[in-house]
Order: C-alpha cells, then sequence, then structure tokens
C-alpha cells in the first residue's frame, strides 16, 4: 500500500517547525505505524536526508514512549491504544496521515515528534511512592486488602505515563495522569501514611509546571491506552479538598 | 495554607454554577405563571413579583445571585486563560468530535453568548422594574407593578420571542455539561451515582431549556 505522510519537522527545540509531505510505498497492512515509519526512515538514509525523530521503546503498548498525534487523534483513530499497537490497516491505500508531535506548554518539543515529557516525572517525584526501610520483600500477606480496594488501585496504576491526557485535553491538563498516581497510592494501606501530603505536594507540582484546568471534556479517558476512568480526577478532587482541609 | 489554584478556581465555578442550577428551578417554575389563561396569569405573576421584592430574605438572596454571576464569569474566564497558556499551539487535525462531546470542548463560548443574553434579559425586565430605567411600568387592578405586561408586550415582539427561546439551546448545553461536571470538581466519584448524575444532568438541562423556549411562544399566542 502506498499513503502520503504528513509529518511535523523542527530541528531543535527553539526552531520554526513545519509540516514535510512523503510519499512512502512498500507498505504493507501488517505493518504496524512505528514500523511504517521505520521504512519512510530507511528510504531517508537512503536518499541522504535527515531522518524523522520520533520516540519508542517496548513496542508491544507497555512503555508510553511513543505517543504521537496521528489524523487529530492521540495514538491515532482508535480508542485505548498506543502508536505502537496501531496497524497500517487502520489507513485506506492513498491516505495522507498527518503526524504531530503532543502539543503542550508543558511538554516542549525537543525535535520533530519528540516531546519533553519530564514535567511528568517531576510530579512522581514529589510523592508517587511510599517511604519504606528496603531490605528483604515483607510477606504478601502480612497486609491484607480487600479485592475491591485492590482492583481499584490497580486500574490506577495501570498507566503507562504516555501523555496522551495531556496531548489531546483542550486545556493540557494532566489531571488524569495525576489522579491515577495519586489515587493508586492512596487507596491502598501502605499510602495511608503519606497520603495528604503526597496529594498536596504532586497536584502543587502539577500547577507549578504549567498544566490547564480540568474541564471534564471525558477526551482523556478516550484516548489512554490504559482505559484509566475519568471519575479517577472526580476522585482527586476529593483527596485534594480532604487534604487541603485536613493535610 | 496554600491554595492550588487548579482544583480553587474550578471549584469556584462549579459552587457558583450549581447555585445559578438551584436559582434556574425556581425562575422556572416562577414563570409557568406565564402558561396560566390572561387573567390568573396577570394576578399570580404581578402578586408574586411584588411578593418577592418585598422579601428581605429574597434581597439577600438576589445579592447571592448577582455575586454568583459575576464570580462565575470572572474565574471561567481566569479558568479560560491559564488553559490557553497551557495549550498554545492547537494541532493542525483534531478531532475532538472523536472522543467528547461539542459542549464540553466549548463551555467559554457556549458561556459568552449566555452572558449576553443575561445581560439584554436584564435590560428588558430588571432595568425596568427594579431600577425603573426606561418606559414607566404600570400598575394592575390589585396595585401591584403590572409586571405581566412587561413579559406580555416583549413577547409580542416575534424577534424578541426568537431571541428568548433559541437562546435556550446554548443554555441546555452548557447546563448538561455543567451540571455534572460540577459534582466531579467538587469531588463526586461514586460510579453507579455518576451514571445516575449524568441523566439527571440530561434531564435537567432538557426542562430547563424546553421550559424557558416555550413560555415566550405561549405568551405570543395569547
Amino acid at each position: 500500500m502506498k499513503v502520503t505522510f504528513k509529518i511535523w519537522r523542527q530541528d531543535k527545540p527553539q526552531a520554526k517547525g513545519a509540516f514535510k509531505e512523503y510519499q512512502v510505498d512498500e507498505l504493507t497492512e501488517d505493518m504496524s505505524f512505528l514500523e511504517a515509519l521505520d521504512h519512510l526512515n530507511e528510504r531517508l538514509v537512503l536518499r541522504g536526508e535527515k531522518v524523522i525523530a520520533y520516540e519508542y521503546d517496548c513496542r508491544e503498548g507497555i512503555c508510553g514512549q511513543c505517543g504521537v498525534f496521528i489524523n487529530g487523534r492521540a495514538h491515532g483513530p482508535h480508542p485505548n491504544i498506543t502508536t505502537c499497537q496501531l496497524h497500517m490497516r487502520s489507513f485506506k491505500d492513498g491516505d495522507t496521515i498527518v503526524v504531530e508531535p503532543w502539543r503542550a506548554n508543558a511538554f516542549p518539543i525537543v525535535k520533530d515528534l519528540i516531546v519533553d515529557r519530564s514535567a511528568f516525572d517531576r510530579i512522581i517525584e514529589q510523592g508517587a511512592y511510599i517511604s519504606a526501610k528496603t531490605g528483604t520483600a515483607p510477606e504478601a500477606n502480612a497486609i491484607l486488602i480487600g479485592k475491591a480496594i485492590a482492583d481499584r488501585a490497580m486500574d490506577a496504576a495501570a498507566c503507562i505515563g504516555c501523555g496522551a491526557c495531556v496531548a489531546t485535553c483542550k486545556n493540557s491538563s494532566a489531571a488524569l495522569f495525576t489522579a491515577a498516581k495519586i489515587n493508586h497510592l492512596n487507596s491502598l494501606p501502605q499510602g495511608k501514611p503519606e497520603a495528604h501530603q503526597r496529594v498536596l505536594d504532586m497536584t502543587a507540582q502539577m500547577e507549578r509546571e504549567g498544566f490547564g484546568h480540568c474541564s471534564f471534556t471525558g477526551a482523556c479517558e478516550v484516548e489512554c491506552p490504559a482505559g484509566i476512568s475519568i471519575a479517577n480526577i472526580a476522585e482527586m478532587n476529593a483527596r485534594q479538598g480532604k487534604a487541603q482541609l485536613l493535610g | 495554607m496554600k491554595v492550588n489554584t487548579l482544583f480553587f478556581r474550578k471549584s469556584i465555578v462549579a459552587a457558583t454554577g450549581l447555585f445559578l442550577c438551584l436559582f434556574l428551578i425556581v425562575h422556572l417554575s416562577a414563570n409557568c405563571l406565564l402558561l396560566l389563561p390572561e387573567q390568573a396569569a396577570r394576578g399570580m405573576y404581578n402578586a408574586y413579583s411584588t411578593w418577592l421584592r418585598e422579601n428581605p430574605l429574597i434581597k439577600v438572596v438576589a445579592y447571592a445571585l448577582y455575586l454568583s454571576i459575576i464570580v462565575h464569569v470572572v474565574y471561567a474566564l481566569l479558568v479560560t486563560i491559564r488553559n490557553r497558556k497551557a495549550k498554545p499551539v492547537s494541532y493542525a487535525v483534531n478531532h475532538t468530535e472523536a472522543n467528547s462531546s461539542w459542549a464540553s470542548q466549548n463551555m467559554g463560548l457556549i458561556g459568552l453568548s449566555i452572558l449576553i443574553f443575561i445581560v439584554i434579559h436584564l435590560a428588558n425586565f430588571w432595568a425596568r422594574i427594579k431600577l425603573g430605567l426606561g418606559a414607566d411600568v404600570g400598575v394592575d387592578a390589585a396595585g401591584n407593578k403590572d409586571v405581566y405586561e412587561v413579559t406580555y408586550a416583549l413577547f409580542h415582539n416575534i424577534y424578541f420571542v426568537l431571541f428568548y427561546s433559541l437562546l435556550m439551546i446554548p443554555l441546555g448545553l452548557h447546563l448538561h455539561h455543567g451540571l455534572k461536571s460540577a459534582f466531579k470538581t467538587l469531588g463526586f466519584y461514586h460510579k453507579r451515582g455518576l451514571e445516575v448524575l449524568a441523566r439527571i444532568s440530561l434531564i435537567y438541562a432538557a426542562v430547563i431549556a424546553a421550559g424557558f423556549g416555550i413560555i415566550p411562544f405561549v405568551v405570543y399566542f395569547k
């Protein structure tokens, strides 16, 4: 199959970027989207042109590195997947596919399709951990946790930090990401001792990083590869209010 | 205690929004008097509005109402400014319709149309009846200010009828997204409760918009 890629090219953070069109043939429907970009880059190398910079790592939907905006959707036309899980069979022969980097003030462009998502790391550093003495792992059943709570914590913990929620949000809000990290730990007994401080510190960092407000459009939960529910944001709001009053 | 603006501002918008939602229920209930036959409607509507104007408790509520509208608008503006800064560059292609409702993406724009409506609505009624600006308001047989006549005259102008009715569409859209979102902003996250809340928001928005939208036509055809 043959498609036209219209891809954002930008040399460095401060450079003025622009779209550039590339016609690519000899693609097959079973290629993943990243393999199609690899294929294009191989052609660019042969022609002596600069390759397109994009991020990836695991290529199996776990690492959260491969986020790009494809034809007006985070990670392409299907809900709840990563870019590496998108295949060329989702497009038609002759299609033009527009590929853009995540757009957010808090995610500055590094080069082409790569953005700097270290704002997420700094939110994590503020409290997405528990303070515990290291050493031998404790006995797994020493702390009993009900299944309902374990399930909810696990659902929140599924966040892979890809940034699709920020990318698709009209306000570039990091509410879904931060909520997932907070609810994961605060719903478990291990997270309770530092619960209030965790909420206050992580949300304060979210504010400092320049993310926008949450408007509850619901776009984030549709594009989230881990299917994190937007109800997590409401839960974070409740925890934030409680921490403000008690913390 | 340091306040986090991301939460504080939205909470203010949500709380004032919910108060305005309550007000709309009372406002629409009273306006249903206009659906009665001419004589009964005039007497009861004028008596009710006199009672409103003279009740000291209503005076307090009225000031809370003015304040809520102003604070709701100002804080929504602050929220919008930060949101714009957070996303300075838009996508060349963005299919928001695939992941969210149009209303949820355009609450600011919809809100602006409602604000314009409120200004005109206040000029039509509040300015004349409470501030005494513009043409004098007459008195009915019972000695009450003839607010019914003001309404009746206004809604015998087809342009005002259309304006008042059509502007209830953005109001309905705003309420549908706003009511359920306000609860979530204030921390309501019960899973089944959120499903019920979504249904209540739809019914509430539909009843308020349809109710206010129909009344001008009913008066027009009286």
